[in-house]
């Protein structure tokens, strides 16, 4: 066999100067013709799968066809597709790879055809109505022999290709037709046999997961998709855990290449010290600019963060920190269990307890990672694609702090870690002098990331839906201590005054801002934060004295509380769409605005009494410590209520959007791949 | 027989037996090989212990052919059968009508000794005993006895087959005869005492078999080897203290091989039971899987093996109808996995001790990798995710050597170990949550329990981790009627919780359809408003916080005083709760801590010391209190210790609460005269008395406050016995005082004019005298670990004699009253220990 094929790769290297074709383009134009091939030759389809394919002449040629063509040669083309999945279940591997590289072809060729047609159509013209059914269940079922089976790497890449490049032939996944096969003959066991394995993890641990979050969003409003369904109920540790890593090491991968070239443009900051501010603001969208985030990686975060609850563990699951070109390296070993199957079983649970593991290197987790990542996604939000990883990020933060035990998780006390989030450099302030925080639970680091976020993002191109999503996030975590009685040591001064600054901002661009944005709303939420500090800072705050510092900080901002007061008094008295709004928010105010009206005369007379123009945060906080019992709250109701997250119908557009755009993104790198898929056929014809 | 005879210290009774002019008599020597027969053990069913007796008894019968085996060359068969049938003579003249055998085998059952069930019927028992008797010590102490022996010898065998004769008196003969038959005797009397006694002693028989004389280990050996068939941690703990033990000699002496050559012998695994009794051994699969809470059917795969998965699967897949692998549901992987069962039975692979030994290979592996982390705060998170990696290979079938039961290790909470306070090695602390069972080598391991499988509980229950107790919930509800109270009002969120979570649990994982709007909460505003004072909410702040003072503050730098602090109740509550394992019944947490660089063995020898004397002052009815916490010597630089729950060190105590140590008492007690303070002082100062004896006696040494703990009953307990006996820390001459008594002490006492300090000078004297009653009992543990150790605390010649010396045997009771007053007037007025501890806080930072 071998060969054959390496005789047919000279005579294609020297036939290709010539205008002669190839031998597997003539046989292509065979099918094209309309009489059956084995008419002439028995043996066509054993030969057509020993040539190495020609994956552009096919597309093309697919492509070229009309209707009526189309019409005349289906039955070739129903039989070139039956031999394709017959060939699957060759011994050969050239056999096999060539089989799955046609089936490529001819997805893809039928599918650029006929945008316009319908999936039957298509389904109708590769495999005939009659025998689609059977035919895609041979196809699933070879495919997940192969992937399940002992075969070679390559082919199992090629496999995973394959299906991606099925399941992104259409823009609009839902629209895919014949993923109704898929669903029926699940994969779903295939792609966790992938991910529990270490070996098969590392050399397609990305394919999978991506193929997976895709096919979780085939048709997933309309219909009962049995990959929701069996995602959310995996429980098995080490594939979730397999599952886990793969993020993991994606966003590591994603993370280091932006802390390279951030180093990079950080040599040229300093040489240039003069435009110092404005060189690093252009670097840094430049930087930002420079590679993509990774939303396909993303998606399946979020999926299984969303759906599956035993997910949440694999969240805090430690692991060292993934460095350098070193990744698979490291990665591989400490992958925690060996997978069911793999090991005799008198050898495994003890035996790989020596953990190759670099005394430098420092502990992480695929939350820590994440939130890393969400920073530097979090950091510029301008272009559309950013704003929406970035809005992804909020929604998965969201579901997290919805989650009693990743709340339990991020507020344990005994696991600290030293999460560097990035910070915008900007002018008013120093860029990462705080290489020795002290380690905290990862709620610390949430709540940073949070308030990060709200100090930076006041712009007149206002992100209202990712602000809304950040204050609830808080508003959530805050939810969470309260129930639990949890004292979490945070500096809240810094959040208060972040939102202080947010409530100004939109105060003075109100104008700008009412004609896109209902900015009660968000207000609300602000103000409703503040009254569970005033209200309920009993239950969670860490000292007495931190609730002096709230009331503080009340009275020292008085002006701008007043001012929205007025703001929305105002709205309120109008008759029009904001009245509703405005007026929930007067009735949020009255516990700040008594705060307000108690204790600023107080402090005045203090001041006039003790003959002092200007008193110090000492001498405010004295007078508040002493004037608490004369004044009298109004119990809200509902503050620690919030709505819970769900995907419909709010978010399911943006999700349709987001997998189209997934959807797109794989589509173009699966075929680059394929394309260079010379490599692996040499490999093969070495081996056989 | 007299009890002078008996008070005659073995050394005596040596002498004796030498001097006297060696008298043949038949009739003695048969006798005086009777005991090691083991049917004789048998018949003395008057001893107390007849149950323990039979069950050491009768499993002699396997290390008889062991023995022929190994010494096949030495024993002459003639002299060995003539010996044999002396002895069964013996035997029918004491007992007339023989006991049934097969009776007896039946109480056996822990060991399950089968063969004597096996050939039983048709074989008459006395055969067999017959044939199994040759017992290398009884052969030998055959062909000694016409050399040696005397009259003297039939009272010092009067004495060793009377009821008084133990433990003690038997590793003291052993060690101080020069006289191979009492040697041999011995050894085989061994086989009757109960094993928990021998395992006391058991780092004395395993250095006296290391570094004395052939006849010595030859008497031991049988004992040793029969135990090691009979269970895998004797068989570990053996192997361990083998190590440690020979550590010290030179690698090329003889003897050396010795010991090493036995650990070798356990570690190959060759000491197991034969394969057809242990195959016998094996539990109808059934009867375990049903009864056992869901543990998986009985295997005998000492790892977790696929097939134990397999079922977890199958059980959550009963849950859950869970989509899991398909290769798992497979029934061929059951196959393969129970023909791998029998396979490790057959073959013998050496998997017997691999799972434990792996466990404990990886703990130090940790350790070890700790200690090249430069700050505490890296080495915790580094503990934390290691500990997380291990968990991933547990249930197996592994276990805490230190734990008093048996059971199996299903699970390290690892976000709660922690890190200990040392200065360059990484010394750790780890919780471990364990599944009590009747036996870790026959009982199964039970299933993994994925970490989530908690979590549908908990979000059924909601707040079990919220820190609101049952009374606090239900006073909610009832805060639904009467909004009067303003304490019960504030409950009212409480109740929307559980409206709002409830829903929840029934539409879990997809998308929810039962949203709780905000609008529909902020409508309920037309009634009535309730209105809150400010004052209230600090109030109630502040006074929160004021009520947990007993926590301590979370320190990067000492990481363990918060663990530590937390009461052990209120830890085994919490862990529980969070454990996937919490709700089986028989359910426990243990922890234990790692040492990994650091030498144990005088630790052992301090906690021997220490349980002898708390066994003598309990015996003579002195109410002094100590601590002895278990010891495990892994190797001569590693080993595990069993931690002291509910004690913090004074050092952490006065750090943290800025207190002195009588206002601690009184703050954590209540004041002077309260009950519990009075019962809290009490049981300081007899920890007190017990370990300023201790001190005295053992030269303890590097007595500062960060090893000195104190427990929440007000007990001290010393821990670190790094320095005892010969050595001290650097010889920079502190510490000369007889003990560490501090005027802060005598403060908590009710200061020196005090009831309680006289009582506790009183305690001192009893626990003094009762010291010096049993004296040799506590020698004698010291002087054979002296043996061939160069252990810094038997550094120069005088140890022993010092050590002896300082219980004042030639002093009156009186003299030793003003002995007392004199050690306790010289160590408060000691400047020395004042300049210790400031010594100690300028370098170590310990106050």
């Amino acid at each position: 066999m071998a060969q054959v094929e390496k005789k047919a790769g000279l005579l294609r290297r020297t036939s290709s100067k010539k205008p002669l074709k190839e031998k597997v383009v003539l046989m292509y134009d065979e099918i094209f013709a309309k009489d059956n091939p084995t008419k002439t030759n028995p043996h066509f389809w054993d030969e057509l799968f020993l040539m190495k394919v020609n994956l552009e002449y096919l597309e093309a040629k697919l492509e070229s066809l009309d209707g009526e063509e189309v019409m005349k040669i289906q039955d070739n083309i129903n039989s070139l597709f039956h031999h394709c999945v017959q060939a699957l279940g060759e011994e050969h591997q050239i056999k096999v790879v060539n089989a799955l590289q046609t089936l490529c072809a001819l997805f893809r060729g039928v599918h650029q055809k006929n945008k316009s047609a319908s999936g039957f159509d298509i389904i109708n013209m590769l495999m005939g109505f009659d025998k689609a059914e059977h035919r895609m269940k041979d196809l699933m079922e070879s495919l997940n022999t192969l992937l399940c089976g002992e075969s070679s790497d390559s082919l199992k890449s090629l496999c995973l290709k394959l299906l991606l490049c099925l399941v992104t032939v259409t823009d609009n996944i839902s629209q895919n037709t014949i993923l109704e096969y898929v669903m029926i003959n699940s994969i779903f066991e295939a792609i966790l046999q992938i991910l529990s394995d270490v070996s098969s993890r590392r050399q397609h641990g990305y394919d999978a997961v991506v193929l997976l979050a895709l096919l979780v969003n085939y048709r997933k409003y309309e219909s009962v998709n049995p990959y929701i369904v069996k995602l959310s109920i995996l429980d098995d540790e080490p594939t979730l855990d397999g599952m886990g890593m793969v993020v993991h090491q994606a966003l590591t991968e994603y993370n280091r290449q932006y802390k390279d070239k951030e180093e990079e443009n950080q040599g040229g900051f300093f040489s240039t010290l003069t435009s110092m501010v404005i060189a690093s603001f252009l670097d840094n969208s430049d930087l930002l600019m420079t590679f993509r985030t990774n939303e396909a990686i993303l998606l399946a975060l979020y999926e299984a963060v969303h759906l599956n609850r035993n997910f949440i563990t694999v969240l805090a699951q430690s692991h060292p920190e993934i460095n350098m070109a070193t990744t698979p390296a490291i990665a591989a070993p400490t992958t925690p269990t060996t997978p069911l199957g793999t090991t005799p079983p008198s050898l495994d649970m003890m035996n790989s307890t020596e953990l190759p593991l670099d005394p430098n290197l420092q502990t992480s987790n695929l939350l820590i990672t994440f939130l890393k990542y969400s920073s530097i996604v979090m950091q510029d939000t301008k272009d559309e694609h950013r704003l929406n990883s970035a809005r992804l990020c909020l929604i998965i933060l969201t579901c997290i702090a919805e989650d009693q035990y990743a709340d339990a998780i991020l507020h344990d006390d005994n696991m600290n870690f030293r999460v560097n989030l990035h910070r915008m450099p900007m002018r008013h302030r120093k860029k990462a002098a705080d290489k020795n925080m002290p380690s905290r639970p990862l709620v610390c680091a949430v709540l940073d990331l949070m308030v990060e976020f709200i100090v930076t993002h006041m712009m007149k191109d206002f992100p209202m839906d990712l602000y809304l999503r950040c204050v609830q996030i808080i508003h959530k975590l805050i939810c969470y201590q309260k129930r639990s009685r949890i004292r979490l040591h945070y500096t809240w001064r810094e959040l208060w005054s972040a939102l202080i600054n947010l409530l100004k901002f939109l105060l003075s661009n109100e104008t700008v801002l009412l004609a896109k944005h209902n900015i009660f709303h968000l207000a609300l939420l602000v103000i409703n934060l503040f009254n569970m500090f005033i209200t309920y800072g009993d239950t969670f705050l860490p000292t007495p004295s931190s609730y002096d510092e709230l009331y503080y900080e009340i009275v020292r901002m008085h002006q701008v509380f007043d001012n929205l007061h007025c703001m929305v008094l105002r709205v309120s008295t109008n008759t029009g769409q904001w009245k509703e709004p405005a007026s929930k928010v007067t009735h949020a105010l009255v516990n700040i605005r008594a705060i307000i009206n108690h204790f600023n005369p107080k402090i005045e007379s203090y001041a006039a009494v003790n003959h002092i123009s200007q008193l110090s945060e000492d001498q405010v906080l004295e007078v508040v410590r002493s004037n608490y019992d004369t004044l009298t709250l109004k119990l809200q109701d509902g503050l620690d209520q919030f709505e819970r997250y769900s995907e419909q119908p709010k978010e399911a557009a943006f999700f349709k959007e987001l997998v189209r755009s997934i959807s797109l993104n794989v589509r173009k790198n699966v075929s680059l791949n394929t394309l260079s898929q010379d490599i692996l056929l040499k490999e093969f014809s070495s081996i056989s | 027989m007299g009890d002078t005879e008996l008070e005659l210290s073995p050394a005596q009774l040596e002498e004796d037996l030498q001097k006297s002019p060696s008298v043949s008599s038949t009739s003695t020597t048969s006798s005086f090989s009777l005991p090691s027969s083991p049917s004789s053990g048998l018949h003395h069913s008057d001893s107390p212990s007849t149950g323990d007796t039979l069950l050491t008894n009768s499993p002699t019968l396997d290390i008889i052919t062991e023995g022929v085996s190994e010494l096949s060359l030495v024993i002459d068969p003639e002299v060995a059968r003539k010996a044999c049938q002396e002895v069964l003579q013996k035997v029918k003249k004491q007992k007339g009508d023989p006991e049934n055998p097969d009776a007896s085998s039946d109480l056996v059952n822990g060991t399950a000794h089968t063969e004597l069930g096996d050939g039983g019927g048709t074989k008459p028992p006395k055969i067999r005993e017959e044939e199994e008797e040759p017992l290398p010590g009884s052969v030998k102490s055959a062909q000694r006895r016409q050399k040696n022996n005397s009259s003297k010898q039939s009272w010092l065998l009067r004495l060793f087959e009377s009821k008084l004769f133990d433990i003690s008196m038997a590793i003291s003969y052993l060690y101080n005869s020069k006289e191979p038959g009492v040697q041999a005797y011995i050894g085989n009397r061994l086989f009757s005492f109960r094993h928990d006694d021998v395992d006391f002693y058991l780092p004395q028989l395993l250095n006296m078999y290391i570094h004395m004389d052939e006849d010595v280990g030859d008497a031991i050996k049988p004992y040793v080897v029969h135990r090691c068939r009979q269970s895998i941690s004797f068989s570990l703990q053996c192997a361990w203290l083998l190590g440690a033990y020979s550590s010290d000699m030179h690698i090329s002496t003889q003897r050396h091989s010795r010991g090493t050559k036995l650990r070798k012998l356990i570690l190959s695994d060759e000491l197991k039971p034969a394969s057809h009794r242990a195959r016998r051994e094996l539990p109808p699969p059934t009867s375990h899987g049903l009864s056992d809470h869901g543990l998986s059917p009985s295997k005998r795969t000492h790892q977790r093996s696929k097939s134990d998965a397999t079922v977890s699967i199958s059980l959550s897949s009963n849950l859950k109808r869970t989509a899991s692998n398909p290769k798992v549901e497979n029934s061929q992987d059951e196959d393969r996995s129970s023909s791998s069962d029998s396979l490790d039975l057959e073959t013998g692979t050496p998997v017997r001790l691999t799972p434990q030994r792996e466990f404990i290979k990886s703990l130090m592996g940790i350790g070890k990798r700790l200690a090249t982390l430069p700050t505490k705060e890296q080495k915790t998170l580094r503990l934390i995710s290691e500990l997380s990696l291990l968990n991933h290979k547990l249930p197996a079938r592994v276990w805490l050597p230190t734990a008093a039961f048996d059971h199996h290790v299903v699970r390290v909470p690892h976000t709660q170990a922690v890190v200990l306070n040392s200065k360059d090695k990484a010394p750790y602390l780890i919780y471990v949550e364990v599944l009590e069972c009747d036996n870790f080598e026959t009982s199964s391991v039970p299933v993994r329990i994925p970490e989530t499988r908690i979590r549908s509980t908990r979000s059924v229950e909601n707040l079990p981790d919220c820190g609101v107790t049952a009374e606090q919930r239900t006073g909610s509800f009832y805060a639904v009627s009467n909004y009067d109270n303003d304490d019960e009002a504030w409950s009212v969120d409480d109740i929307g919780e559980l409206q709002v979570e409830l829903p929840e649990i029934h539409t879990n994982s997809c998308d929810n359809i039962s949203q709780f709007s905000v609008d529909s909460i902020t409508s309920q505003e037309s009634k009535e408003p309730i209105y809150i004072a400010a004052g209230d909410i600090r109030r109630r702040l502040s006074e929160q916080l004021a009520h947990t003072p007993t926590t301590f503050r979370k320190d990067p730098e000492d990481p363990s005083a918060v663990a530590l602090k937390e009461p052990w109740q209120e830890k085994v509550h919490r862990i529980r709760e969070g454990s996937p394992y919490g709700h089986l019944p028989n359910w426990r947490l243990l922890s234990v801590i790692v040492k990994c660089g650091d030498d144990l063995r005088q630790e052992l020898l301090a906690f021997q010391v220490l349980k002898q004397l708390q066994t003598i002052w309990e015996q003579e009815r002195v109410p002094l209190w100590i601590k002895p916490y278990k010891i495990l010597v892994i190797s001569s630089d590693s080993g595990m210790i069993e931690p002291v729950v509910n004690a913090v060190s004074i050092h952490q105590v006065k750090k943290q609460s800025q207190l002195s140590l009588l206002d601690y008492f009184l703050q954590e007690h209540g004041s002077y005269n309260t009950e519990a303070f009075l019962t809290a002082q009490r049981n300081f100062v007899q920890s007190c008395a017990g370990y300023c004896l201790i001190c005295y006696l053992l030269q303890v040494k590097d007595r500062h406050n960060g090893n000195i703990l104190l427990d929440s009953e007000g007990h001290i307990i010393h821990i670190d016995f790094g320095f005892i006996l010969s050595s001290s820390p650097r010889n920079l001459g502190f510490e000369t005082s007889a003990f560490k008594l501090t005027s802060e002490f005598v403060d908590v006492m009710g200061g020196l004019d005090g009831d309680m300090f006289n009582y506790y000078k009183m305690l001192m004297l009893q626990g003094l005298i009762a010291a010096r009653k049993h004296m040799d009992k506590v020698v004698q543990i010291v002087e054979i670990m002296q043996q061939g150790s160069q252990l810094p605390c038997f550094h120069g010649s005088s140890t022993i004699r010092n050590l002896k010396e300082r219980f004042h045997m030639s002093l009156t009771e009186e003299q030793l009253q003003v002995l007392v007053e004199q050690m306790v007037d010289g160590s408060m007025r000691s400047i020395t220990t004042k300049l210790y501890d400031g010594f100690q806080y300028l370098t170590n930072g310990i106050m």
